[in-house]
């Protein structure tokens, strides 16, 4: 009984270090698992007719800002004239899409290789949207 | 030599606060945890997609509570402080504390309702530590707050297209360091005193329940947290 005490009071923190470093990693694990850290999803190749967008901008965002797009279908995104500055700056994080559309004749084209709702934004996200791929 | 010294008192050889430092850590850590634990098995699992939106930015704002909050710990035991200390705890304590809730809520919720909650806890906490040097710690904290909050919130949403989570991972490190480098600053400033109080760690465990609940409540339902979860 006595050794034990002092073999605890010897090893001082080192065993809370200890517990702490497994309570971080166990946390960790379980909650950074599923994370995507680049943000970069997914890229691939689908088939069939492109299907194509532009966006203007009105109230100071893109216009429309619910865009509903097909699945495994390539999809064409141009901005108009009326899209300025740093909007022109166009990104889809969850399709990997980023890229400065200098002109109406630019645009991103990507193929949606899954369901649901993904956002798109300009560089900074000051101009929001959503995509709906169903 | 005396940061040798300061390792020893970390590693609980000494006789001083510092000893109790890794015991703050881990305390905060389990509250905040258990805290998570019991809200994701009551509720958040219903939620869909819940880990991979959440959970990343829950563990860093659990991590982060338990790297700022040893710091409270340390400048309430001590007390009262030099005014150069004092500013320097205020400033570097809400500017920090300022910066990552801010970044957290700012990365699940936008730029405004991150740098409000940024600057409320910013403010708090450098005012609370800033406090123990009189009117210019409070000054600095109150300071340092309100900008390490905005600048938390508007750094994450510059980087909402960009690399966000490793952008998080990185200040998380620096900040880490430089509340660690704060504690050995307190030590350098203090070893000659004598430790006024030990204290207790219930402030510690209600802080980092109250602060874990309400920054994980924000992210998950806040006013925005549906565009940018």
């Amino acid at each position: 009984m006595d050794q034990g005490v002092f073999y605890l009071v010897k090893m001082g923190n080192k065993l809370l270090i200890i517990l702490i470093v497994a309570l971080i990693v166990g946390g960790g694990v379980f909650l950074v698992k599923d994370s995507n850290l680049t943000g970069n999803a997914i890229g691939g190749s689908g088939s069939g007719k492109v299907q194509e967008v532009t966006l203007g901008m009105k109230n100071y965002n893109y216009y429309p800002n619910t865009i509903k797009v097909k699945v495994n279908q390539p999809v064409r995104i141009y901005l108009d004239k009326s899209v300025v500055g740093c909007y022109r700056s166009f990104t889809i994080r969850d399709f990997g899409i980023a890229k400065y559309l200098q002109s109406e004749k630019d645009y991103v084209e990507f193929t949606p290789t899954k369901t649901g709702s993904f956002r798109f934004a300009c560089s900074m996200g000051m101009g929001t949207g959503t995509l709906i791929v169903e | 030599m005396s940061f040798k010294q300061f390792t020893k008192e970390i590693m609980g050889k000494g006789r001083r606060v510092e000893g109790e430092l890794v015991k703050t850590i881990l305390y905060s850590l389990l509250v905040s945890f258990g805290l998570f634990a019991i809200l994701y098995f009551m509720k958040f699992r219903y939620i869909p997609d819940f880990i991979p939106k959440y959970g990343f930015f829950i563990f860093l704002i659990i991590l982060s509570y338990a790297v700022v909050l040893p710091s409270i710990k340390q400048v309430r035991a001590y007390g009262n402080f030099v005014c150069m200390s004092g500013m320097m705890i205020g400033m570097t304590t809400g500017m920090i504390a300022g910066f990552l809730p801010g970044f957290f809520i700012g990365a699940t919720n936008g730029m405004f309702w991150g740098g409000v909650f940024g600057m409320g806890v910013g403010i708090f906490m450098g005012v609370w530590n800033g406090k123990c040097c009189g009117i210019m710690g409070i000054m600095e904290g109150l300071m340092a707050g309100f900008m390490g909050g905005l600048m938390g919130a508007m750094t994450a949403v510059m980087m909402i297209n960009d690399n966000l989570r490793i952008a998080g991972v990185i200040v998380f490190g620096i900040s880490a360091v430089i509340l660690f480098s704060l504690n050995y600053m307190i030590y350098f400033e203090m070893k000659e005193s004598r430790k006024e109080s030990r204290g207790d760690y219930f402030t510690i465990a209600f802080m980092s329940f109250i602060l874990s609940a309400i920054t994980i409540w924000f992210m998950v339902y806040g006013p925005r947290s549906i565009l940018f979860g």
